[in-house]
């Protein structure tokens, strides 16, 4: 304590923070109007929107349909993205960099070409896929798994070998030396990687765009839908609850995982 | 039958040798030194032994018994690691007992185990700790706790004092050596401080750029070195240059020029030549230093260039004639501390002299 921090530098810091968090507080605000439209600032106070979420059968579904869709997502991408970061950091091999650039290059990507492409694969291989839960499942795995590779990574960097060396020779398996000493020396970048995909996936818009059935539309894709014809304050109630959703599953994994301990490490 | 036995054993990476084609044999109880600066193979050998690295070629093996191909968990032999690479998630308890759980011995089995041999090592009362709770010195011992209590058949040790501040470092040499002796297990033990392979080894193997130049016992290696390299990377020395002028029956007899000739030892793993230019090697503590005076003939005289004091020791730098070698004088009030210029007569016993090829 009583490191000051310079005052310009304060400033900054608090412009950026209004930066991100203004659009937060209109949604909020927006959704809380008693007006008729979208507008901002809100008409007075209400929950009628709120309730009209609630009640909307369209809004509702499309909540739990990304709900769901982001826990698939996740539990796919962990599982993935973990074996794909272990891949890379333990073998050594020409095209190694190469490879793992490949394997996050999704995030550098933007989400419309990743969509377009696998909607145009789907196409024009005719394999089914198109504009179908499955399709769009693989695409939110696509576009998740490298945050889980990213963060399952950082924690292996700092990973000493030597602690699988000694449970080796203390006569523990392959198998089982991963299960009793990597895993649980790892479980924080895991974590914190599959609270990553779920988040990425459940907001999900571009990649869902391109490939959502039109019986199951994710979140995003029925509040974009709603908006486009009708301004409809229940589109910011969702948003509302999106937040909400996306602010107790990061809560709660700080609470299980330390986040900025693991970047730390790094 | 040796306990460890490498046969021809050698190790490439890519294009590079890490180790050269290498025969070691290490009788039972015996505590072998691998000594070498960093990138030398002794740490690649050392590995090879536990089986995290498959050898390129040859065969090793453990009491007649080729483990060359066998996986670590099955090889029956424990390492102490630099780092300690204590399990970070589980308590001392939990760390010692890890080999016991992963042979399925009973809970009362391990239980009495573990407090034996936390007991042996001088932890009893540290089962709850966690590896952020502990001392370096005490991360060591459970290190060590952890692998003699699978009661392994060969103690593999990598540089297991280099993280440990001196004082620390020097008790636990000791430490070591004791439970290494009481135990009788036979251990290998890698370290580029030639003090501590000096101090606790039965014989030191001394390597560089992959090959084991000499294996002998601490006297061998640093009275009769082999060659220059060990010479000066084992304690400190000077190497006067001289060449050989005929062979003896204890070793050569040596010219340093303007016809000074002085006996010397030359080691038992190498042959010299007369006519062949050879480092001669003394040792500074080995060299008595004198103000010059008449009578005893010196080996060789010259002046003081200038003198360090250490506490213990004061080093002088004497250069006489063409040579100059460092003399250690212990820091006794009866002997004349000499000034920088005094002229003095440098004397030593015939053993003290090593030619080195």
């Amino acid at each position: 304590m009583g490191r000051t921090i310079p005052l310009p530098m304060l400033i900054l810091a608090v412009l950026g923070f209004c930066y991100m968090l203004l659009p937060i507080l209109v949604v909020v605000l927006a959704g809380l109007t008693a007006g008729e439209f979208l507008t901002f600032p809100p008409e007075g106070l209400s929950l009628r929107w709120v309730v009209a979420f609630l009640q909307s059968e369209k809004y509702l579904s499309a909540f739990f349909f990304s709900f769901r869709l982001a826990l698939l997502t996740m539990i796919v991408a962990t599982i993935l993205g973990t074996a794909a970061a272990l891949f890379l950091s333990r073998t050594r091999f020409i095209g190694r960099g190469a490879m793992r650039a490949f394997f996050l290059s999704p995030v550098v990507l933007p989400g419309v070409v990743i969509g377009f492409s696998l909607f145009a694969f789907y196409i024009s291989t005719g394999i089914g896929l198109t504009r179908t839960i499955w399709g769009l499942w693989i695409g939110h795995i696509l576009y998740s798994t490298p945050y889980v590779i990213g963060t399952v990574g950082a924690a292996l960097a700092s990973y000493d070998v030597s602690l699988d060396e000694a449970a080796r020779s203390l006569g523990a398996s392959p198998m089982r030396t991963f299960r009793k000493i990597t895993l649980p020396n790892i479980s924080q970048g895991i974590q914190a990687g599959s609270i990553f995909a779920f988040i990425v996936s459940f907001g999900q818009f571009e990649v869902s765009l391109f490939l959502s059935a039109p019986n199951a539309e994710p979140l995003p894709i029925a509040m974009y839908n709603s908006l486009r014809y009708k301004f409809d304050p229940s589109a910011a109630a969702a948003g509302i609850f999106a937040i909400i959703l996306v602010t107790a599953s990061v809560l709660l994994t700080n609470r299980l995982v330390n986040i900025g301990r693991l970047l730390e490490k790094k | 039958m040796s306990s460890v036995e490498f046969q021809g054993v050698s190790k490439k990476f890519g294009g590079t040798v890490a180790v050269e084609k290498t025969d070691i044999a290490i009788e039972q109880g015996e505590f072998f030194s691998m000594l070498g600066p960093s990138g030398c193979g002794k740490s690649t050998t050392l590995r090879m032994l536990a089986g995290f690295i498959a050898p390129t070629t040859g065969r090793i093996l453990v009491n007649g018994r080729d483990i060359t191909d066998l996986p670590p968990e099955a090889r029956g032999i424990g390492i102490v690691f630099q780092n300690y690479a204590i399990f970070p998630h589980m308590n001392v308890f939990d760390n010692i007992a890890f080999g016991l759980v992963e042979r399925k011995q009973d809970k009362a089995t391990i239980k009495r185990k573990v407090e034996a041999t936390l007991a042996q090592v001088g932890l009893t009362g540290y089962e709850g700790r966690f590896e952020r709770e502990l001392s370096g010195g005490q991360k060591q011992r459970v290190a060590l706790a952890r692998v003699l209590v699978i009661e392994p058949e060969i103690l593999l040790l990598d540089e297991p004092l280099s993280a440990l501040d001196k004082q620390m470092r020097e008790e636990m040499k000791f430490w070591i050596k004791d439970i290494q002796k009481s135990i009788g297990i036979t251990t290998v033990y890698v370290t580029h401080d030639q003090s501590e392979a000096l101090t606790m080894s039965d014989r030191i193997a001394v390597m560089n750029e992959g090959r084991m130049l000499q294996i002998g016992s601490p006297v061998d290696i640093y009275e009769k070195p082999s060659s220059r390299f060990i010479a000066e990377f084992i304690g400190d020395s000077n190497l006067l240059r001289a060449s050989v002028t005929e062979l003896t029956d204890t070793g050569c007899v040596v010219d340093l020029g303007e016809g000074v000739a002085v006996p010397a030892r030359v080691s038992d793993a190498v042959s010299v030549a007369p006519g062949e230019p050879v480092g001669l090697l003394l040792r500074p503590e080995m060299v008595r230093l004198m103000p010059a005076h008449d009578g005893e003939k010196p080996r060789l005289s010259g002046k003081i260039v200038d003198e360090v004091y250490q506490g213990a020791l004061r080093r002088y730098r004497v250069a006489a004639g063409t040579h100059e070698l460092v003399v250690e004088v212990p820091n006794r009030p009866e002997l004349v501390r000499m000034a920088a210029g005094t002229p003095v007569d440098l004397f030593w016993s015939a053993e003290s002299g090593v030619a080195v090829p």
